[in-house]
């Protein structure tokens, strides 16, 4: 059947096929068969006997770490353990009942885990494995690995922290989870576990001052193989006291007949046949089962069976054994004397024994880990005592702090502080953190933007400043300057919306108009983008539309009317009066007859040469000297007499050219007409034509 | 489970909550005002992820040992926070004016974000903004020895069982929006809404076993409930079915070894005997034949533990919230009117 899902089943037992251990398997085949001339026997076919040898392994001093799913406490570690008992979870399922470790039942599994602190037994680890129990047991079977660990520990420990014959089948038991459930199943590939649990609590100590101190404690998964005796049988009675001083003391159970012969001094061995029944009562304890203590007779327990020789002790004195080997099966008037005086109370007789020998036993230790216990409270009891309440309320009145001023907390949860100003003085303010006791207001309008801290700090009307929000403010603009990639995404981010703030401010009125066939555009960064599209689907739409014709490679300039002769054009282009109808070779001759007037050259290396300079520089007065070249080759050209420095605003002229009139630097010509103006104001339409494209 | 030694004391000082580094987060850019890195950053701001822990809770004595602190979330507090991380970089009043232009778009994302800010990748987005925000602060030692728990918020009072299971996609359930240790022993906490149930529960650690424990003196007192066998609910000493584990002198007290030396040491068999001998629980335990290791183990199982915060109608504002002075006081001892002018 499988599990239901959230399920698990538990086994008492899930007993192996076959323990562990090496088995002779013989097989014997009897034969039958038909044959041609009739049946055939076994002694017709017969088929040898095979005799074989099978060893069933199981781990048995040191289990492999991939066999154990978990442990609890984890190993290792620290915690408040106290109020569970440790386990561990092993893989495969039959593990604890594989082996017999009762040889009088073979249902009783040979694990046990144990629980010790530091101090109470001790864990060898490496050790040879032949080594890891007692030496007067001997495990039988092949030892299979080479080192393993075992634990050593006291008789006495045993009897205390050991779990006892009757708490061992108790604690093992099988585990089926359901397969898909992960958490439970811890790694297990079948669903099948088997648990282990110990029979003691990790308690932490308690320290001097009551609070709780860690304690390590160790656990260890040990094999009883072969060593079960050596736990106690049962455990010892719920209560153990006494108001007498005590070594040891045993209860003996005599049994009628043996009183009687007791009491009648006849030879018996009264202290062979007795039967252990528990431990000591004392006067006043109850036992919960086992024999009733005399109620009240102080006397009952100062008796003791005497040995060699009957001599009566008392309480005080050295108690001994009364063994079998004694006096030789006469019980003494001791015992007689102790019978009777506790006769007709209980047919109980106390025996004292010696302090007795504290053998170390060792145990095979197939697993073991550590842990720290902090505390014994569950996350229940924690819980439970949590003090549950609004923020800003004190709770449980507590003792004041010494020197610390009381704590001041308002019905707002406000609570007040001490300020330094900026200017060093020390005040208090009020601070509340965004912790709020009671609702927040949601109807409220949100917070303005504050661009400044100090913009938010609020006067309270007793004088204080109540500094919340200026401190968010504050710790806000902190956290993101300590992230310089805050920061950096924040420039960032400024930088690109204020080009879309930009942006948008350009393309305002335009994209309105424009209609770039049919197409949406929107002013973000990809609007450069857009129009290109648009242009190009325009253009690939109606290339005519978009695509004017192939412009001319020259630009035509205007036509200029000419008419008669060029040479009179000319001068008259130049603004020169001139007569030039006569033929060139005439001009030529005339140009080449010219005398250019000539000013002496000046000897400046004689001395009346710088004289002479100085004087001609001096004469050069308001006339500059190339008013004085041109007037030489105007005169000449024009061939009028010149003056050559004739006065100002005469014209220098004569010769072929009209004269031409030189102005001094100072004076503008007065605008009007000139000659090229006269020339194209000739032509009909040739005043500033717009060049038309058709 | 590793721990520090140190940090496994429960009085330790309060600190300051480790600063959260900026993680760039790369798509969900669509449509946004700001890019979505300063805006998950800015979301978790919101979450006072990073805010250090003397500006939430201001003063030590506020925060005891062992104790729960519920509180609703100031928004101008956030919003002022906010405004603090947007404000680095506003040099000039151009800026500023950029900045107040944006705000409230800015701020209108944020709370849209802040419900989407947990949620798992390729899941659907959450819708509506976040309105109040509630939560609460616990300090006690069960967050330190305790650290994977599960706190469960319920806007509604579910009618099942206080021990019944709850899925994750119950539509009663409320988001968390943060859920962290601020310190080893303080466990930070916050909700969308207003809950009126809060599960804090004991995180699984496979089935355990042990007993129910109490404080008792100077050590401690265990007891064991009995379960009934077939339908697994607790059954006092009469044999009558128990709600829960509450009284201890419903249960058995589990007997221990006497003796020096054995602490803790159970006496499992004497345990079994008192189960097997009491004539009222025997047969519903299946003890009276002798209780064998399953049966046994089956009575020691314990469960993780829940602890159920629900509303108590005993519980006043008086006694949830307790101011150490009266503001009317204050403001009548600070101000006196008459006098010299």
């Amino acid at each position: 059947m499988s599990i239901a899902e959230g399920h698990f089943r538990l086994y008492a037992r899930v007993a192996p096929a076959l323990k562990a251990g090496l088995y002779r398997f013989s097989a014997h085949q009897d034969l039958a068969a038909a044959g041609p001339e009739g049946a055939l026997g076994a002694a017709a076919l017969p088929v040898e006997d095979l005799a074989t040898y099978v060893d069933v392994t199981s781990p048995r001093y040191l289990l492999p770490p991939d066999q154990v799913l978990s442990t609890y406490p984890p190993a290792g570690t620290e915690g408040a353990y106290g109020a569970r008992l440790p386990q561990v979870v092993i893989k495969r399922r039959t593990l604890p009942w594989e082996r017999q470790a009762d040889p009088a039942n073979e249902n009783t599994p040979w694990l046990a885990l144990v629980v010790f602190a530091e101090g109470e037994a001790e864990l060898r680890t490496g050790i040879p494995a032949a080594e890891c129990i007692t030496s007067d047991r001997r495990l039988s079977g092949v030892v299979d690995v080479e080192k393993a660990s075992a634990l050593e520990i006291r008789e006495s420990v045993i009897a205390k922290i050991m779990p006892t014959r009757k708490d061992v089948p108790l604690l093992a038991h099988a585990r089926e989870v359901d397969i898909n459930d992960t958490e439970l199943m811890m790694g297990d590939d079948d669903g099948f576990l088997a648990v282990v649990i110990a029979n003691r609590l990790p308690l932490a100590g308690v320290g001097p001052d009551g609070t709780e101190t860690p304690i390590v404690y160790h656990a260890c998964l040990i094999s009883l193989e072969n060593q079960f005796d050596r736990l106690i049988p049962e455990s010892p009675p719920h209560t153990l006291g006494s108001d007498f001083l005590v070594v040891a003391k045993d209860v003996y159970a005599v049994s009628p007949a043996v009183y009687d012969q007791v009491v009648m001094e006849q030879e018996v061995d009264a202290v062979v046949n007795p039967a252990w029944v528990g431990g000591v009562l004392g006067p006043h304890d109850e036992a919960l089962d086992g024999p009733r203590a005399p109620a009240g007779d102080p006397s009952a327990y100062k008796t003791v069976v005497s040995v060699d020789g009957g001599k009566a002790m008392t309480a005080g004195t050295d108690w001994t054994l009364a063994s079998k080997a004694g006096t030789a099966g006469k019980a003494g008037p001791g015992l007689a004397e102790a019978m009777s005086m506790s006769a007709g109370v209980s047919k109980t007789v106390i025996v004292g024994s010696l302090v007795r020998f504290d053998p170390v036993y060792r145990f095979p230790c197939l697993l073991h880990w550590s842990w720290t216990t902090t505390g014994s409270r569950t996350f229940e009891s924690l819980m439970q005592g949590v003090d549950s309440g609004l923020l800003g309320t004190i709770g449980e009145p507590r003792p004041p702090v010494p020197g610390r001023p009381p704590l001041e907390v308002v019905e707002t949860g406000h609570v007040g502080l001490d300020q330094r100003t900026r200017r060093g003085d020390l005040v208090r303010a009020w601070y509340r953190g965004p912790l709020l006791p009671h609702p927040a207001d949601l109807s409220a309008p949100r917070l303005g933007l504050a661009h400044a801290a100090d913009q938010l700090r609020l006067v309270i009307p007793d004088g204080r400043e109540d500094l919340s929000l200026a401190s968010a403010f504050e710790i806000g603009r902190l956290l993101a300057l300590s992230q310089p990639s805050m920061v950096a995404a924040l420039l960032r981010w400024r930088q690109s919306g204020y080009q879309v703030a930009r942006r948008g401010a350009v393309w305002g009125g335009i994209l309105e108009d424009l209609d770039l066939f049919g197409r949406e555009l929107v002013v973000d960064r990809e609007l450069a983008l857009q129009l290109g599209r648009g242009l190009v689907a325009g253009i690939t739409i109606n290339p005519s539309d978009v695509i004017g014709p192939p412009k001319e490679l020259f630009t035509p300039g205007r036509a200029m009317g000419l008419d008669g002769r060029a040479a009179t054009l000319v001068a008259k282009g130049f603004g020169i009066d001139a007569r030039l109808d006569r033929p060139a070779t005439e001009v030529v001759g005339v140009l080449r007859g010219l005398e250019v007037p000539r000013q002496p050259l000046v000897d400046l290396t004689k001395v009346g040469g710088l004289r002479t300079v100085g004087g001609a520089i001096g004469a050069v007065r308001e006339i500059g000297l190339e008013q004085q070249v041109a007037g030489s080759i105007s005169e000449v050209i024009l061939g009028r007499p010149g003056g050559g420095l004739g006065g100002i605003g005469a014209p220098i002229g004569g010769g072929i050219f009209g004269g031409v009139p030189v102005l001094p630097h100072g004076e503008r010509r007065e605008d009007g007409p000139d000659a090229l103006d006269e020339a194209l104001a000739r032509h009909p339409g040739a005043a500033d034509e717009e060049v038309s494209e058709s | 489970m590793k721990y520090d030694k140190v940090a496994v004391a429960h009085a330790m000082p309060l600190t300051y909550a480790a600063s959260v580094p900026a993680q760039p987060i790369l798509g969900d850019d669509l449509d946004s005002t700001i890019p979505a890195e300063l805006r998950s950053w800015l979301v978790r701001l919101r979450l006072l992820e990073g805010v250090p822990f003397a500006n939430l809770v201001a003063d030590t004595e506020l925060l005891p040992a062992e104790s729960m602190r519920w509180f609703y979330l100031d928004r101008r507090w956030t919003d002022a926070l906010v405004q603090g991380a947007l404000s680095v970089g506003t040099v000039n009043s151009d800026d500023r004016t950029h900045l107040t232009a944006q705000y409230p778009a800015i701020r209108d994302e944020l709370d849209v974000e802040e419900r989407n800010h947990r949620r798992a990748e390729g899941s659907a987005r959450f819708g509506g903004r976040v309105e109040a925000v509630s939560g609460f602060i616990l300090r006690s030692e069960a967050v330190s020895g305790w650290p994977g728990l599960h706190v469960r918020a319920f806007s509604v009072d579910p009618e099942e069982s206080d021990d019944a299971t709850y899925l994750e996609t119950d539509p009663r359930r409320m988001r968390l929006l943060r859920l962290e240790r601020l310190a080893p022993a303080v466990l930070f906490c916050l909700f969308d809404g207003i809950p009126k149930v809060v599960h804090v529960e004991e995180p699984r650690q496979g089935v355990q076993f042990g007993f129910h424990m109490r404080p008792a003196g100077q050590g401690v007192r265990a007891t064991l409930f009995p379960r009934d066998k077939t339908t697994f609910s607790y059954i006092n000493m009469d044999g009558d079915a128990l709600v829960g584990p509450q009284d201890p002198d419903d249960g058995i007290a589990v007997p221990f070894r006497a003796g020096p030396g054995t602490s803790g040491v159970v006496d499992i068999q004497r345990l079994e005997q008192i189960l097997r001998t009491n004539p009222k629980t025997k047969a519903a335990t299946g003890a009276d034949d002798g209780l064998d290791a399953a049966e046994y183990a089956l009575q020691l199982i314990r469960f993780p533990y829940r602890q159920v915060f629900g509303a108590d109608e005993g519980i006043t504002l008086a006694k949830a919230f307790r101011a150490t002075i009266a503001y009317q006081e204050h403001v009548s001892t600070t101000f006196r009117f008459g006098g010299n002018p």
